[in-house]
């Protein structure tokens, strides 16, 4: 039996300025479920995040992606939003003159103080955060985190974190990580876009892009192997069969 | 037939939602005037300051003392407004700020339902000896309409006394705008700052021209503009700093953003009619960068919201 996809991308391709950047992308997430994009830097990860939020530079040239059986594919940023998908951005803008708590209450404007500082605390940070603002009194970790924390309050349906965490320290990185599995133990299905084999090891299942590829999906394990044993700096070749994964490398 | 109270109520609640605290109008312990066109609607000060306000025509004359030494804790509250979509106000205004006196004003000017409509606040500020006076005027304008904006200060300050002055129009149209802001800060170790905040929308045009002369030795200048234009939005800046006195220091600093059609032109000029003078200046004009915005929309907001969150921000 066929398990319900909540997100489906079929056969998308993204070019920019010339550059096909997403080749025939296919992939899928299930409701609940933790998925991984693992790749080397360059090999188009951020881009298929965008292309799934629906940036407009990123807009599909062909392919077609659904969300929940929706044909999303034409749908704005905001629709998809609205719809229940989020991104957490691999570098959170700043925004001047806008408090944390104003910034977070974006994603759940209803949201007590108290949801604040748990959200706060989830990713070690302190209640007095809430009176600091976004703009560059914080470091680019510290924004890393506020911007998990928004996600958390917004319970969103799919949860798109770019290299969740890119600058973030060692000492925070456990709770980012449990902070996946909150999400998912919430409900929410969560593509954690990585090019970390640990990050990706905390999945349920992954996928391995190559220059704006999919060449690899199978489980965590059986992904971080191979790109652990075979991947070079983006190089196009047609990778072995590992057994635990199906290979799709076109 | 005009109803008074309900042009009180009407004026001082959206004055109250807009950056007065709330129960400022008709506190005992508060100075407040309501004008509403040329009808003064509530008068009420306290020991120290003398409130003289006469109708006009077309508006009110008033004369306000703050006499030597007296400090002033609460901010007085001045409500200026109309209800009606035509017509015209004019505000003139002398406030003077005896020796060693300090207090904070705040200006609400409420015109929510204005289309076609002249509203112009001509003011003569003195600071005495030592004093300190800080003067906020917030707009509120209606989301249709134009209305002519023409606030007009000329300002004196004796030595080492403190003029902090800030416009702020956020909400609403802003219409034809054109603010005019001459200081002189003649006494020795004056001090100046001018910050307008703006926000222009749809057709909307706004010119701002700051001046301050610095002609007392060692005193000081900040002017600061933060303009936002979007639509097809048009706005002048001028900001102007002359240190002309020995040890005097101003700076000038003005960002402009524009979305959409928008378009800005920012002058800072500095001058040293002084050789011991030091002023410097720095302006930008720039757009709301699409990463900005699209992280907001990746949260639901609309475009427009997400530039409005941003906006919210920057001038705040």
């Amino acid at each position: 039996m066929l398990e319900p996809q909540m997100l489906f991308v079929k056969d998308l391709e993204v070019e920019r300025e010339g550059n096909r950047i997403l080749r025939g992308i296919s992939m899928q997430v299930h409701p609940g479920e933790i998925c991984g994009v693992l790749g080397r830097n360059g090999a188009g990860k951020s881009s298929l995040a965008y292309a799934i939020m629906g940036l407009p530079q990123y807009a599909p040239r062909k392919g077609r992606i659904w969300f929940d059986g929706e044909d999303i594919t034409e749908w704005g940023v905001t629709e998809r939003a609205r719809a229940g998908i989020t991104l957490a951005w691999q570098h959170p803008a700043r925004y001047e003159g806008i408090q944390v708590r104003d910034y977070l209450k974006l994603s759940k404007p209803d949201a007590a103080v108290e949801d604040l500082e748990e959200a706060l605390k989830l990713v070690q940070m302190e209640p007095f955060y809430l009176d600091r603002m976004v703009d560059k009194g914080l470091s680019g970790g510290e924004r890393k985190r506020i911007e998990l924390s928004s996600i958390y309050l917004m319970k969103p349906r799919l949860a798109i974190l770019d290299e969740p965490d890119s600058g973030v320290d060692l000492l925070a990185l456990g709770e980012v990580m449990g902070l996946f599995k909150i999400l998912a133990s919430g409900g929410s299905s969560v593509l954690i876009i990585t090019h970390r084999e640990d990050v990706a090891a905390a999945c349920d299942r992954s996928y391995l892009m190559c220059a704006g590829k999919m060449i690899l999906e199978g489980s965590a394990a059986a992904v971080k192997r191979y790109f652990l044993s075979q991947c070079e700096p983006c190089v196009e070749q047609k990778p072995e069969n590992t057994g635990e994964a199906a290979l799709n490398h076109a | 037939m005009h109803n008074l109270s309900e042009e009180y109520k009407t004026l001082v609640s959206i004055a109250e939602r807009t950056g007065g605290q709330p129960g400022s109008f008709g506190a005992e312990d508060v100075i407040y005037v309501v004008v509403h066109g040329n009808r003064i609607l509530a008068s009420h000060a306290l020991p120290g300051v003398r409130i003289e306000a006469a109708e006009t025509g077309d508006g009110i004359d008033a004369r306000i003392t703050v006499q030597a030494g007296t400090k002033v804790s609460r901010p007085v509250h001045l409500c200026f407004g109309h209800l009606a979509a035509s017509g015209r106000q004019v505000i003139r205004s002398r406030i003077f700020l005896e020796e060693e006196s300090s207090a904070e004003f705040q200006a609400h000017c409420i015109f929510p339902n204005a289309i076609e409509f002249l509203h112009a606040m001509e003011g003569e500020i003195h600071l005495g000896p030592g004093s300190a006076f800080s003067y906020r005027e917030v707009h509120v304008h209606g989301p249709d309409g134009r209305i002519d904006v023409r606030p007009v200060s000329r300002v004196r300050i004796d030595e080492k006394a403190v003029y902090r002055g800030d416009f702020t129009l956020v909400e609403g149209r802003v219409g034809n705008l054109a603010i005019d802001i001459d200081v002189e800060a003649h006494g020795r170790r004056s001090r100046v700052e001018v910050t307008s905040k703006i926000y222009g929308k749809f057709d909307d045009f706004c010119q701002v021209r700051d001046i301050v002369r610095l002609t007392g030795a060692e005193s000081t200048a900040l002017i600061k503009a933060r303009v936002v234009l979007k639509d097809r939005s048009q706005g002048k800046f001028l900001g102007l700093v002359d240190g002309a006195a020995p040890g005097a220091r101003g700076h000038v600093d003005c960002t402009e953003v524009v979305q959409g059609e928008a378009k800005a032109v920012a002058s800072p000029v500095v001058q040293a009619s002084h050789p011991e003078a030091e002023v410097t200046h720095e302006a930008a004009i720039g757009r709301i960068a699409d990463e900005k915005i699209q992280g907001l929309m990746a949260k639901g907001l609309s475009a427009d919201a997400a530039i409005d969150f941003v906006v919210s921000g920057l001038l705040r």
